[in-house]
């Protein structure tokens, strides 16, 4: 008897507990608001201004970056990747903002460790947070989340340049992806050394495996001879690789790993007597290189392509970029990515804020709907077209540089914006790799 | 027994599953707690809950074999890890660059994932026989060591060191439970999915230990050659023991993959075998409740710091910093509980319990 008054009693209690606390949940993603100026909202935007805003009355749209800020292997180009676009959003910021709304890229800033689990965690924790992806970084990684972007219509701009991105509306690529850019590269060798060989040097997934489909199809169709050579992130995993380079003596590696790994990769196998041409992608250079016991080995037998020209380069994007960034203890073309990578976005914010509409599926409209994008010169405008078929509306040019130490970021361009033959003809119906 | 409510009369009364009425009213009011929780919380904290859930999956099952069984096992993080992947594997895309089966009925790759590490438990189980403790343990840890090397290696299955492949897809009767629907959201459906999982789990568990069995490996672990002699087949009940525990740590690999996503083969390491060393000895060892409540406070603790970070500004602000902070955190609750309290949060209740139990004349 006095055991069923105390149940009765606990009821009541938790019931009373559960009827006050019913008002915490809500204020999820999907409720449409009104914004600025007649703006129509939902997630990640907020009336209120930002933490550090400029102009205090505007409102604020935050914008997510999922980085790989210290541990992993691209975090020599991530964490100025990262500085960059905070740069890049704050002169946006300081010349007005867009609409009625400034900017915000410091707020939620994560770290992936270039990890897909990691990435896809950090990621669930921001996204009920922001509006889209100011960075998300690596391939696979994004691949990770790429099935929430899909079902969330979240926006995001890629650090990586896989050619995946081409087919995914959320995804928000700029610049020729790792399958022409060794598309590219190998033609390029072609003309300049004739080699009768490649061989691909990658890491697994999504970022290697790309070059190395881009090498294939180039050597094929140059008639080369094709080896593919997988390898693990980390200085000391690279014997199986370096061996297979020797002992192979290809006349062209195509070399897509982590800087790191490269200038192991490059180093040893110089100094077992390889004397072929290496080049890697873009991710594959660091400027500390210069400075590591494989300098040498790098200068005589190595090659950068890049998907765009250096830190250092004569266009009016290039030198605004220079300006926001101010003196730099070490330039690197990771700011330049992350400078160019943002252009896209913001002529989709202002598309979405012109049509009224900044909610993340206005924000996916209005990049569905982008023709050209202006990047101040740092790319041609055209690059910037996502509202077609990829095979049309894919950026085919890439660069060719050489490590030269006059040079502030340790490249030198010798090869400016170009197409190569093979993809040139290319058709791209659906990513190189899969 | 009207005025005498907590009197056993009968061995089968006192061995009940709630045997006492504040057992069955607190049971009762979790419970019901827990079923609305959904109703009230923010989703992130309840991605959390849902994930404690599905690790206390786990930590039940490493309880049966070190805490009830007392053989000592390092290596539940590969038996996670094979039931992540079985799960991945028998629900994923056919189409997709990893090996898939797009069988995506959840009781079928749940019982899958159980049943392919319950097996692996089952052919490691012999060498338990020959061995214990401390030479146990470093066997153990050599199957942690095997597995994260075969995880990384086989690509066709696990996508990769580094690339990964998305976790199981779960539907129930052809329903999505992954996404959102019309009555719940899908963290709201994960969450009373593992609620309801871990319900049935825990009661198993529970009956499992009450029974001739569960009084065979304690037999076993107080004393194994006592054991033997009074008839207790070692080899039979450390297989036993091994294998109900995989195919607990196989069905909690499945599920807490499943509520982050996403499976990196290099995540089953020796850590992750330490994490849920430190749910049981926190929880409490031997005791059901306490692998749940070790479970819920250990996944819980991350959220924790980053909460006690605003109210304690030394902690300092940047990530890494938050990280050590953890880690150390970590470090000194195992070692605090082991010297304080080696009952665990457990013991912590079984004091309180006690306490109230007399009241106003406990000393």
């Amino acid at each position: 008897m006095s055991a069923r008054r105390r149940v009765l009693a606990a009821t009541v209690a938790l019931l009373a507990t559960a009827a006050l606390a019913t008002g915490c949940r809500g204020g999820d993603s999907g409720t449409a608001q009104e914004g600025k100026e007649g703006v129509k909202t939902d997630v990640g935007v907020t009336n209120e201004a930002c933490p550090q805003a400029i102009d205090k009355a505007k409102g604020c749209i935050y914008l997510g970056t999922i980085s790989d800020l210290t541990e992993g292997p691209f975090k020599a180009l991530a964490v100025p990747i990262t500085d960059a676009q905070k740069a890049f959003w704050k002169r946006v910021n300081e010349a007005g903002g867009i609409g009625g709304y400034e900017i915000d890229v410091t707020t939620y800033v994560k770290d992936n460790k270039y990890n897909p689990q990691v990435h896809n965690q950090v990621y669930q924790e921001i996204k009920p947070k922001v509006l889209a992806l100011a960075q998300t970084l690596g391939s696979p990684t994004t691949a990770a989340i790429l099935p929430d972007l899909k079902s969330g219509s979240v926006v995001s701009i890629p650090a990586s340049w896989t050619s995946l991105w081409a087919f995914e509306d959320v995804v928000v690529e700029s610049g020729a992806n790792y399958c022409m850019e060794s598309m590219n590269a190998v033609d390029y060798a072609v003309e300049e050394f004739k080699p009768k060989s490649v061989m691909a040097v990658h890491f697994a997934g999504d970022y290697g495996d790309d070059a190395a489909a881009g090498a294939k199809i180039a050597a094929e169709k140059n008639g080369l001879t094709f080896t593919d050579v997988k390898t693990a992130a980390g200085q000391d995993n690279q014997a199986g690789a370096i061996d297979a380079i020797v002992s192979g003596k290809p006349d062209l590696v195509i070399l897509t790993t982590g800087p790191t790994e490269a200038a192991v990769v490059v180093g040893q196998a110089a100094a077992r007597g390889f004397t072929g041409k290496f080049i890697g992608t873009a991710p594959t250079w660091n400027p500390g290189l210069l400075k590591s016991p494989a300098a040498p080995a790098l200068k005589a037998l190595y090659l950068q392509s890049g998907p765009w020209e250096t830190f250092s380069a004569d266009t009016p994007g290039h030198k605004a970029m220079r300006d926001a960034l101010g003196t730099l203890p070490q330039a690197n073309d990771g700011y330049t990515s992350g400078w160019i990578w943002s252009y896209p976005l913001k002529a989709a914010l202002t598309k979405a804020v012109e049509n009224k509409d900044l909610t993340r599926a206005g924000l996916l409209n209005a990049v569905k709907s982008l023709d050209t994008v202006d990047y101040e010169g740092m790319l041609p405008s055209s690059a910037g077209k996502y509202n077609g078929e990829p095979n049309e509306t894919a950026f085919r040019q890439s660069v060719i540089g050489k490590p030269d130490e006059s040079s502030v970021t340790g490249i030198m361009t010798i090869e400016k914006l170009f197409t190569g033959p093979t993809a040139k003809d290319f058709s791209f119906t659906k990513a190189c790799y899969l | 027994m009207r005025g005498r409510p907590e009197l056993y009369t009968s061995y089968r009364q006192e061995l009940s599953l709630l045997n006492t009425v504040p057992k069955r009213v607190w049971v009762g009011a979790i419970l019901a707690m827990a079923l609305l929780l959904p109703f009230m919380l923010q989703d992130d904290v309840l991605t959390l809950l849902a994930t404690g859930f599905a690790a206390s999956i786990g930590a039940i099952g490493l309880n049966i074999v070190t805490g009830y069984a007392g053989q000592v096992s390092l290596g539940h993080a590969f038996f996670l890890g094979l039931g992540a992947y079985t799960a991945a594997a028998v629900s994923g895309d056919e189409d997709a660059r990893v090996i898939g089966f797009g069988i995506t009925e959840l009781p079928v790759w749940l019982l899958a994932a159980g049943l392919v590490a319950a097996l692996a438990g089952a052919i490691v189980a012999p060498l338990a026989v020959r061995l214990r403790g401390l030479y146990l343990a470093i066997v153990t840890l050599g199957l942690v060591f095997i597995g994260e090397f075969v995880f990384k290696e086989w690509s066709e299955l696990t996508g990769g060191q580094g690339v990964g492949r998305q976790a199981a897809v779960p539907t129930l009767f052809g329903q999505r439970l992954d996404t959102d629907g019309e009555m719940f959201t899908e963290i709201q459906k994960l969450y009373l999915l593992m609620l309801v999982l871990l319900v049935i789990f825990a009661v198993l568990a529970r009956n499992f230990v009450r029974s001739r069995s569960g009084r065979a490996l304690a037999a076993v672990r107080d004393r194994d050659i006592a054991a033997a002699v009074i008839g207790v087949n070692l080899t039979r009940y450390k297989m036993i023991a091994f294998a109900a525990s995989s195919f607990y740590a196989g069905v909690a690999g499945a599920l807490v993959y499943l509520i982050s996503g996403y499976i990196e083969p290099t995540s089953f390491n020796l850590l992750l075998s330490v994490q849920y060393i430190a749910m049981i000895l926190i929880g409490g060892v031997a005791t059901i409740s306490g692998s749940i409540m070790g479970a819920m406070f250990v996944t819980l603790l991350p959220r924790i710091t980053d909460e006690l970070q605003g109210v304690v500004p030394l902690l300092g602000t940047d990530a890494t910093d938050l990280a050590q902070v953890r880690a150390i955190l970590y470090g000194l609750l195992i070692i605090g509980f082991l010297i304080f309290e080696p009952r665990g949060l457990y013991g912590i209740w079984i004091r309180i319990r006690n306490y109230w139990k007399s009241w106003p004349f406990s000393y």
